[in-house]
Order: C-alpha cells, then structure tokens, then sequence
C-alpha cells in the first residue's frame, strides 16, 4: 500500500509543482488564422478537422478528387506564421498552429515527414533566389 | 453545467479518497486470528511479495480456478490501466513522453474493455450457475463501466468533444482556477458515469483493489512451525490481561 501511494505521489508531483510555476491553467498557444473565419465553424474545427484532413486524403488520393475546403495545403497558407524577419515558421515547429495544440493533447502526427510545412510561394520564392538547391533538395510534396 | 460537474467532480474525489483511506485502516485493522495461507504457499517474506505480485500482475488465482473469467477479465483490466493511461494526458501540463507514446494503444484498449465487459456480462446472464449468484448491483456495475467505454468510444469516433477546452477544464479543477466544460451531450454523459463509479467505489466490489493485499490466504507466510503465530489481541487475552 505504501508503494501505491509513493507511486501515485511520484506520478503527480511533477504536475502539481508545475501548476506553482505558471499560475492559471496551461493552454496551447492558438494563433489566429488569417481571414475572418476557418474552412468551416470553429467550435467544427476543433473538433473535427483530423476527420476532415483524413476524409480529403483518401479522396484525393484514392478518388483523385481535389477541392479546397480542407485542403492540407490551404490550412497551412491561413495558420502558417512569420518570424521578426517575415521568414515563415514551420507550422509544426514548436509553439506554431498544429504542433502547440498537439503539444498540449498528446497527439503525434506524421504529416509532415511528407508535406511542406510553410506556405507555398513564399518559401520557394525566396528559396530559389538565395539557394536554388534547396528547394529541390528538400523531400516534401508541396500539396 | 461547469459549475454542477465541478461540484460533484471535487465531492466525487473526497468521497473516494475518504471512503478508501477509511476502508483501508478497516481492512488493516482486521485481526486475522489464524494462520490460513493457501498452501502451497511462500515460506519466506520475499516469497509473499512474489505471490501477491503475480496475483495483482497475472491474476494467477483467477486462473487457477477458471480460464474463462481469466481470459475476459485480464483482457478489461489490462485494457483498462492502457486507457487510464492514456487519460493522464488530461490530468498532466506539460503531457510525459511516455503518456504521449501509449496514446495510439490506449485507443484501441477501449475495444478490448468492451469486448471483456461484454463477455463477462454475458456470462452473468447466460450460465445458468453464475445467473443463480449475481445480484442488481453485479449487473448494475458491468452496466456503469459498459456506459462509460461506451460513451468514450464514441467520443474517439463518432461525435468527437473538443479535447483542448476538456483538458483546460481539467488542468482548472486541479489548480482551483474554474474553467468551462464542453457542452457535449456524451461528455457529459461519460463524466457524469465516471463521477458515479468514482462515488460507488468505496462502498461496492470494487473494493477487492485494495483488498487483495489484505486476503490472509494469500497475504501470509507459511511459517507456523518456525514461529507461533499470535494476533495482538490473543497475546494479550493469553497474558491473562483484559
Ligand atoms: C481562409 C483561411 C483559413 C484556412 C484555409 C484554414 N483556416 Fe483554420 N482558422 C482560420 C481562422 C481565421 C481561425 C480563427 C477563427 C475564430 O477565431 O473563430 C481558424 C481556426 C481554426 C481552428 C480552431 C482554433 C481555435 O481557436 O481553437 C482550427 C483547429 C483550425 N483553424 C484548423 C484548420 C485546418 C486543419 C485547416 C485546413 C483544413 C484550416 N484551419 C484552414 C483561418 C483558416
Ligand atoms: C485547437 C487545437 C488543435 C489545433 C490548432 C490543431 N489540432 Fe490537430 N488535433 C487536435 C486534437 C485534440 C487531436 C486529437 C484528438 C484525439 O486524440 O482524438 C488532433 C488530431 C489531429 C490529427 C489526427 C492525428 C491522429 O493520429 O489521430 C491530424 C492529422 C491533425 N490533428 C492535423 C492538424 C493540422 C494539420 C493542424 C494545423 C493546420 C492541426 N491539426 C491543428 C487539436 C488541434
Ligand atoms: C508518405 C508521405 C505522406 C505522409 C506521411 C502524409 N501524406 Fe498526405 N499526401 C501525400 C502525397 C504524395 C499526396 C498527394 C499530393 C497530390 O497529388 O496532390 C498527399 C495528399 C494529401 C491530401 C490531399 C491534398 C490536399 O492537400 O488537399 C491531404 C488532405 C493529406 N495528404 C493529408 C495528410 C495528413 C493529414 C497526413 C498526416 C496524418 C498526411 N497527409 C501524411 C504524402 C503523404
């Protein structure tokens, strides 16, 4: 019994010494999207959007269906942010739009082993201009 | 409906913590007058550590005695510590490496408790023998737990809940700094069982948590012919006191 509750005691302290440090509840950094609102209702994104994503891959990639609501791409067009220099931070850095809330709930996605991670035209705007390589040598599909 | 599950969810922890501390001193407090260890049993210390350690980890009596409730009861169980795992991840700021990594087992434990909750239910409906022992609340108790995997399946697939205001809920209860809880029919529903099992706990069979390690025929050493086995309460009747 004694043990249970060391245990149980270890597991918890560090949370608890947590909550003196910040003070108020811990809450991922969500910045605004660009644009009025999301591809659809918010309290729906929050919820949803995995369901969505997945839905709109297996259309495109099964179906060869392509449309925009959902579009991996255009999330990250509207979520993307810039540092103090106007460079675009990579969505899944951490602190940025998908990775802080995934941070937060224990999620892991592996998305972007694959996709870009920075809004298109921008990145390959100044890519090229600077390294002509690189654009190339990075292995993401821009989708 | 923040304010009613905060209440009940802060009277739901006292209950559970109080009920248990105060059956726990009742178990320990419980002479055991007689030397009954199941034999063939440990004859060293170090050997009933060993013993109470299979039977918490493998459920090695249950096993002995039918496969079957074996079977579909270590499948609940195991499933059960995966999804109560998996559930720290609400409870915890900033969330442990390990808590993120069981999160994609954790998801399908859920069909293993159901599947285990369901044979076992089965059981108590169908054979003949089982049916004859098990009272409302043996029925009522499979049904709380049925409910609660129940209503968390279907938050993972059908009507999802927005899991970042439920954790801040949670987070919030724990620092006393109140936060909104999301509306969600079966979220409610789901922390409205949890809160119930939380309150049934110290008063029900759920109890044999605890009281595994204090069964005498599985808690003592079988050394009485090394050492005469003698309760506190028999010693002192035997010195002629009282
Ligand atoms: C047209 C620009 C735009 C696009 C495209 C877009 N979003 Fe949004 N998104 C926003 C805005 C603006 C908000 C904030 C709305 C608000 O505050 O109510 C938002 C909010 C969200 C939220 C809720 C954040 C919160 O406050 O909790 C999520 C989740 C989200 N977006 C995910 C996505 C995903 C996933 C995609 C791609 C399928 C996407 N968004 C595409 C602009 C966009
Ligand atoms: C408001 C918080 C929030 C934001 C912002 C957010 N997500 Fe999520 N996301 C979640 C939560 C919560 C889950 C997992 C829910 C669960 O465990 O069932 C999730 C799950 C996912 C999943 C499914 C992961 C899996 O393995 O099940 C994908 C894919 C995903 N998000 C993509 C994105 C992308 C891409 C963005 C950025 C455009 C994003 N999310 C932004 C909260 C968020
Ligand atoms: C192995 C690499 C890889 C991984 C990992 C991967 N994708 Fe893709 N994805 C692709 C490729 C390739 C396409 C097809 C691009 C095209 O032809 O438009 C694609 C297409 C998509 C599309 C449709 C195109 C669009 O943006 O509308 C979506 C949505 C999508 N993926 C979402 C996801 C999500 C969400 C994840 C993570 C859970 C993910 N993908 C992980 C390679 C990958």
């Amino acid at each position: 019994m004694r043990i249970l509750v060391f245990i149980l005691a270890m597991m918890f302290l560090p949370s608890l010494a947590a909550a003196q440090e910040t003070g108020g509840v811990p809450s991922p950094s969500i910045t605004k999207g660009k644009g009025e609102q999301c591809v659809a209702d918010t309290d729906y994104m929050r919820r949803y959007h995995m369901k969505e994503l997945s839905h709109q891959r297996d259309e495109t990639m099964h179906e060869g269906v392509r449309t925009k609501q959902f579009s991996l791409k255009e999330c990250i067009a509207c979520h993307a942010t810039t540092d103090d220099s106007g460079q675009p931070v990579p969505i899944n850095a951490p602190g940025e739009f998908c990775a802080s809330c995934h941070e937060y709930t224990a999620v892991k996605v592996d998305c972007f082993q694959c996709h870009a991670t920075k809004p298109e035209q921008k990145k390959q705007a100044q890519a090229s201009a600077l390294f002509p390589m690189t654009a190339l040598a990075e292995p993401e599909v821009s989708q | 409906m923040t304010a009613l599950f905060t209440i009940l969810f802060y009277a739901a922890t006292a209950i559970l913590a109080v009920g248990l501390a105060f059956k726990v001193v009742q178990y320990a407090r419980t002479p055991a007058p007689l030397k009954i260890p199941t034999t063939p049993a440990p004859v060293t210390t170090g050997g009933v550590v060993l013993r109470m350690a299979r039977e918490v980890i493998l459920f090695e009596s249950l096993f002995k005695s039918n496969k079957w409730i074996w079977l579909f009861g270590y499948m609940f169980h195991g499933a059960l510590l995966l999804a109560m795992m998996r559930h720290l991840r609400y409870f915890t700021h900033p969330v442990w490496e390990w808590v993120a990594l069981v999160q994609p087992f954790g998801m399908y434990a859920g069909f293993a408790m159901l599947a285990g909750l369901g044979a076992l239910w089965f059981r108590r409906i169908f054979v003949q023998r089982i049916r004859y022992i098990s009272g409302p609340s043996d029925h009522l108790m499979l049904i709380l737990l049925l409910g609660i995997t129940g209503s968390g399946l279907a938050m993972t697939y059908v009507a999802r809940t927005d899991i970042v205001a439920l954790k801040q809920f949670m987070l919030g209860l724990i620092r006393f700094d109140w936060q909104p809880m999301p509306s969600d029919p079966i979220l409610m529903a789901h922390l409205g069982m949890v809160i119930a099992l939380m309150i049934i706990f110290p008063f029900s069979k759920l109890l044999h948590a605890p009281g595994l390690f204090f069964s005498p025929t599985r808690n003592q050493v079988d050394n009485a012919r090394e050492k005469r086995h003698l309760a506190p309460w028999a010693a002192k009747l035997e010195a002629g006191g009282e």
